[in-house]
């Protein structure tokens, strides 16, 4: 391929067609710019909302009067239950320190006995089928039942958790998809503006026996020069906001994504994807639009 | 790289025009060889260069371009296609460069039915017909000398052979001084020069010209009508659409007069109109 020849004659049109050119550039600079900002949210939306769902756990509580045969039956159960991810037995004493953290220990040192059951702390391996391990131990011997329900799991929260990431993701991706869509019919449409500008120089091409090959070439690359342009600006603009804005506000808050930042997607990472992204839009941009021109 | 576009030395200038012509005088008849570029696509041999053959073309059903017509053209000939505006000399032209397809009859151009010619060897064949018009249609950001480059980079010439041929070509036109010229910085004749200098870089088989001289005063007009003689005389068959009179009659060529899309008239060595 001739690729130095196309490359001349792509920046030649680029430089002849200055104010299209930027106006193409602008165009992707943008897209990749609500792209830029769009990603990351999304990710971190999603990864906050996984880690929701590990933290629910399932509490089974077990009467002080079970015998060691009957808590052991317990625990094999839940050890063997497909969905137990992992599991940790929590003794009388270790419920009654977990306690005293929060409580005034001498409000606790006024109480008779230790009022608090053992229990086992399970955690699902799927949130969503938390009741098929519900099922499996209700009903169990060594249950307390002393009070109320020996089996607490957040169920609402979790189905809270689980509906909202599930919306979360779905329309993400739906609103994801309708950008890139939006995006590229943009960034065709300037580009076809740029070609209709141009309808006669393809047709003279046409007529000394250009290939269609021959013509398009210039104008992918230029669309990929213009989209590249305007991604790396895009980039740089990203990373501007990202060291002055979020960078500064996590430093500042204890927000729960304090840290986290870049534990889905790291700068770099999505700068190159943005960057490929502008590359193929504008190498598409200009391919597709330029073949209804071709048909001379 | 910015290509090379200075212009020659005058003494230079003097040596390529004269090697330009040498070349051009040594050339056989009809089948001018290309450097660096096999033909393939036409082969007229000891062929017609351009045959109609009963070929009609309606835009729809009330526009008739062109009515049962046949007419044959040989290699090395150099015919006038006369006629008003709706004649249908643009219909003959467009015919043969393969922009429009016949409704009826078959278009052969150097013993090939164009009519079974696949779309994507179009290109092929544009390479082998050399075209002028009466607009110029030459690329506005370019100069002249990129405007004759790109007929070669489109074939795929080497830079080096451009470098050699394109100068050599603008001499034959007489604007080897022009040759940074951008289009809108010269006069219409020396558009037209630059225009044939494309048509002809590639030394086709065939050139054919659209109303060459229509949005030309006289006294160019002849100087452009000169040159394609000249192009004809390489061996190079040259069919010139004009409704310019003086030039016709002038030349006393064979002409081909079209009247409402039929020939009216085919005469060798004629004038524009029929001589009693």
């Amino acid at each position: 391929m001739r690729l130095r020849l196309f490359l001349v004659e792509a920046l030649r049109s680029i430089r002849s067609s200055m104010s299209i050119s930027v106006a193409a550039t602008v165009t992707v600079l943008n897209a990749i710019f609500i792209l830029g900002i769009f990603i990351p949210v999304y990710l971190q939306v999603q990864s906050e909302v996984n880690r929701q769902r590990e933290k629910l756990d399932i509490r089974v509580y077990i009467d002080d009067n079970a015998t060691v045969a009957q808590v052991n039956g317990l625990r094999t159960i839940i050890a063997s239950h497909p969905n137990t991810e992992s599991f940790v037995y929590v003794s009388k004493q270790d419920a009654l320190d977990q306690v005293s953290k929060q409580v005034d220990p001498e409000v606790l040192a006024e109480l008779p006995a230790n009022p608090l059951p053992a229990s086992f702390e399970v955690k699902p391996k799927d949130p969503e089928k938390a009741g098929e391990l519900i099922d499996a131990v209700t009903g169990n011997p060594a249950l307390d039942t002393s009070g109320g329900d020996p089996i607490t799991y957040g169920k609402e929260t979790a189905d809270k958790i689980i509906r909202a990431g599930n919306i979360i993701r779905y329309a993400g991706l739906g609103l994801l998809i309708v950008l890139m869509i939006a995006s590229v019919l943009q960034i065709a449409n300037t580009i076809r503006l740029s070609i209709f500008a141009r309808r006669r120089e393809v047709e003279v091409m046409k007529l000394v026996g250009a290939t269609n090959w021959f013509i398009r070439w210039p104008f992918m690359i230029e669309g990929v020069i213009c989209g590249v342009v305007g991604a790396v600006v895009s980039v740089l603009l990203l990373l501007a906001v990202k060291l002055a804005v979020v960078d500064t506000f996590f430093e500042l808050s204890d927000s729960p994504f304090a840290g986290q930042d870049g534990a889905t997607l790291s700068f770099p990472e999505l700068a190159l994807i943005l960057v490929a992204a502008g590359a193929v839009v504008g190498a598409l941009g200009g391919g597709i639009t330029l073949r209804r021109f071709l048909r001379v | 790289m910015p290509r090379r576009t200075d212009a020659p030395s005058s003494a230079s200038t003097a040596r390529a025009a004269e090697r330009a012509a040498e070349r051009a005088s040594r050339r056989p008849r009809g089948r001018p060889h290309v450097h660096g570029q096999a033909r393939t696509l036409l082969r007229p041999g000891d062929g017609p260069m351009v045959v109609f053959d009963a070929v009609t073309k309606t835009y729809d059903e009330t526009v008739v371009g062109l009515d049962d017509v046949s007419v044959s053209i040989d290699a090395g000939e150099f015919v006038f296609l006369v006629g008003q505006s709706g004649s249908g000399k643009s219909t003959f032209i467009r015919l043969i460069t393969r922009e429009l397809e016949p409704t009826g009859g078959r278009v052969m151009v150097g013993g090939r039915d164009l009519t079974q010619l696949q779309r994507k060897k179009v290109p092929y064949l544009r390479r082998e017909i050399g075209c002028v018009f009466q607009d110029y249609k030459l690329l506005p950001n370019r100069t002249a000398f990129q405007n004759v480059a790109y007929a070669l980079e489109v074939t795929g010439q080497s830079p080096r052979a451009i470098r050699r041929k394109v100068p050599e070509i603008l001499n034959l036109v007489g604007l080897a001084d022009k040759a940074d010229r951008r289009p809108g910085e010269m006069s219409g004749g020396e558009q037209q020069r630059i225009s044939i200098a494309r048509a002809f870089v590639n030394h086709p088989a065939l050139l054919i010209a659209d109303e060459p001289t229509g949005n030309l005063d006289p006294e160019t007009s002849i100087g452009i009508m000169q040159l394609l003689y000249r192009i004809n005389r390489t061996g190079t068959t040259v069919i010139v659409a004009t409704h310019d009179r003086e030039i016709v009659d002038k030349m006393q060529m064979r002409v081909i007069a079209l009247e409402g899309g039929r020939v009216a008239r085919d005469q060798r060595q004629a004038g524009y109109a029929l001589a009693d």
